[in-house]
């Protein structure tokens, strides 16, 4: 069953093959939407933003370029780090040693990329559960590069908006000083805009089994089809 | 829901009628962050006239409410001579610009976040042709995280070339080799699909144009799976297809070139089945000698250097299978590298093209206006004499505008 996400304009959702939506691409389609809409009481720079990523994922609905045999090569080791989850107990990247993991960097009052690639990822997740490689041998992080506003009970609440409350998909945070330099490792740098939004790369990374980047994605044009296809193939080398 | 949508929708509609809204910058890689507001700096990447000085990234005041608008505010030296300044890209958090030289194969590394005033040189990578056994870097295009290098030739500066991939922070990843000698890149995303154009060793472009081989000049263009970085397709057209730029639309299925050799305009496109189709498209005249192509944010116009005739073409391409000749500018001796604003109106033109090639000493950064009906007019007091500058004369190229 194709339950590939279809973006419009300002909107998200996601069909199957007989029209309807899932419960967790309904509720998706309205948080996305909501999210984005308040966007449009921000800056007209960050409206700007949002509707370039948009125009850019819209196009998405009729992608023909998915890559059967992606070319995977080791970019860098994943640098290391210790981060607090969301029950407030450390959790070291190098637990994950031995799965692939995706790695995101968000920020819950993001109004434009953050909920579009969450929206993404949890509908990603749903394709490794149904390819039986959730939970066994895939993990998610979003780590917030908004520590100060981003609580642990804000991070849980965000998470419940996407149905990605799950044991597999840690959300990441720490104070803002020990923190940074787990962002700086990760080229992650944060700008704080006059209207509170933080402009940020939101690049997206695949780590593959034994600790090292192998893909690096960028959010406009996260194909989530592509990234199944990209973790089969990590998850297919000799461990 | 039915609110939801209702209140979706009138948003949308608001996002479209606000004023100041921008639009993507173009010729970039598709993955760097637009420019969201007017330009206030530029980014030239200059060489000295002689064989004596360092290249230098030229700081220019473009910021229309500036007291110093359009003067060179200050240099920044590369540290070592007779690098060839060529071409420049930012990486795709616009962060840094990667300035590429064609003739010592290295690559210098700006910082233009910290303090875009004052842009500082973070590195330099000396030894590129040892890492990647390539040579002559042309054109550096972004991708997530990484930065891909069109390399024209081998490690000897002769034979075929490739694509060198290294991270942003500047360490080396891998090369791809090509066929031919590439020239520049463009990756269309949602096709995931990387067209690479070509034209001739380093060899071959750093020697006087008397001593030019044509056997070494290349006519094809590679199309790549750009996911499996892998060439699925070569296109053959008229000799030396420089600039390649593929429509901003999402999913337009089609791009143009230019011919140097030729003086022609070529169309690539793909059909249906996957398969690419390439055909010429116009003829800019005899002698044109075309140096760069750039477009308009909304598909609509084409603008071509005539390198040889010191003219700028702009083409309406409203009709993509028949583009036509909209207005021409004359008087810009050698032009060469242009850089349109990210709202249509002005085009920044150079006038260096490669120390081996380059036949008026008259070197200069000019400015036209365009206006909504696509004709173009010469800014008569905007004007940067850089054979003039402090510490002698300069040949100035790529631009970039932040």
């Amino acid at each position: 069953m194709d339950r590939r996400a279809r973006t419009t304009c300002c909107s998200i959702s996601a069909t199957t093959p007989e029209g309807g939506t899932t419960r967790r691409e309904h509720r998706g389609q309205l948080v996305v939407s909501a999210l984005l809409g308040a966007s449009l009481l921000a800056a007209s720079g960050a409206l700007s933003f949002a509707h370039e990523a948009n125009q850019r994922l819209s196009a998405g609905a009729s992608w023909r370029g998915i890559a059967a045999h992606p070319y995977l090569t080791v970019i860098e080791a994943a640098p290391a780090f210790t981060l607090r989850d969301t029950a407030n107990h450390q959790f070291a990247l190098s637990r994950l040693r031995g799965r692939v993991v995706l790695l995101s960097f968000l920020y819950t009052s993001c109004t434009t990329t953050c909920p579009l690639l969450t929206q993404r990822m949890a509908l990603l997740s749903d394709q490794l559960k149904k390819s039986e490689l959730w939970p066994s041998s895939v993990s998610f992080l979003s780590i917030t590069v908004d520590p100060d506003r981003d609580t642990a009970a804000t991070l849980v609440n965000y998470a419940r908006l996407f149905d990605a409350v799950d044991p597999n998909w840690w959300f990441l945070r720490e104070q803002t000083s020990e923190l940074r330099p787990v962002l700086a490792a990760y080229d992650e740098w944060t700008k704080k805009l006059p209207d509170g939004d933080i402009d940020h790369p939101a690049r997206v990374y695949l780590i593959d089994r034994r600790g090292d980047i192998r893909e690096i994605y960028g959010i406009s044009f996260f194909d989530d089809r592509q990234v199944l296809i990209d973790i089969r193939t990590l998850l297919a080398e000799p461990k | 829901m039915k609110y939801v949508k209702k209140w979706v929708a009138a948003t949308t509609l608001a996002t479209i009628l606000l004023p100041g809204v921008a639009v993507p910058e173009t010729c970039v890689s598709p993955y760097i962050k637009g420019l969201r507001q007017p330009e206030k700096v530029m980014y030239l990447w200059t060489l000295p006239a002689s064989s004596e000085g360092a290249d230098f990234l030229s700081v220019i005041d473009v910021n229309l409410a500036s007291p110093t608008y359009s003067k060179l505010l200050r240099k920044v030296e590369v540290g070592s001579v007779g690098n060839e300044a060529h071409h420049m890209g930012y990486t795709d958090d616009r962060t840094k610009i990667w300035a590429a030289s064609l003739n010592t194969n290295r690559f210098f590394i700006f910082d233009v976040a910290t303090d875009p005033m004052n842009p500082r040189l973070i590195r330099t990578i000396d030894n590129v042709s040892q890492l990647t056994g390539l040579t002559g870097p042309h054109t550096p295009y972004a991708i997530p995280g990484r930065i891909l290098i069109s390399m024209a030739s081998g490690p000897d500066g002769t034979g075929p070339g490739g694509i060198a991939e290294f991270t942003n922070e500047g360490e080396f990843i891998a090369s791809h080799p090509a066929p031919n000698h590439p020239y520049e890149t463009v990756i269309k995303p949602e096709f995931n699909r990387m067209i690479t154009s070509s034209w001739v060793s380093q060899k071959t472009f750093m020697s006087p144009p008397s001593k030019w081989d044509p056997k070494d000049f290349t006519d094809t263009m590679e199309v790549w799976d750009l996911k499996e970085r892998r060439i699925i397709q070569e296109l053959k057209g008229d000799p030396i297809p420089l600039a390649a730029r593929w429509m901003l639309t999402p999913n337009a299925t089609y791009g143009y070139d230019i011919s140097n050799g030729a003086s022609t305009l070529w169309m690539f496109r793909m059909e249906p089945n996957g398969s690419f189709s390439y055909r010429k498209a116009a003829d800019f005249g005899t002698g044109c000698g075309p140096g760069d192509l750039r477009q308009s944010s909304d598909d609509r116009y084409l603008y071509v250097s005539c390198f040889r005739t010191g003219e700028i073409q702009g083409w309406d391409i409203s009709d993509p299978e028949h583009p036509r000749l909209a207005d021409t500018v004359q008087g810009i001796v050698q032009a060469n590298m242009m850089h349109l604003t990210w709202d249509n109106r002005r085009l920044y033109v150079t006038n260096s093209a490669i120390s081996s090639i380059d036949y008026s000493p008259r070197y200069m950064l000019r400015l036209i206006y365009i206006g909504p009906d696509g004709r173009m007019k010469l800014d008569p007091q905007f004007s940067i004499d850089f054979s003039k500058v402090p510490d002698g004369p300069a040949r100035p190229h790529d631009m970039l505008l932040n």
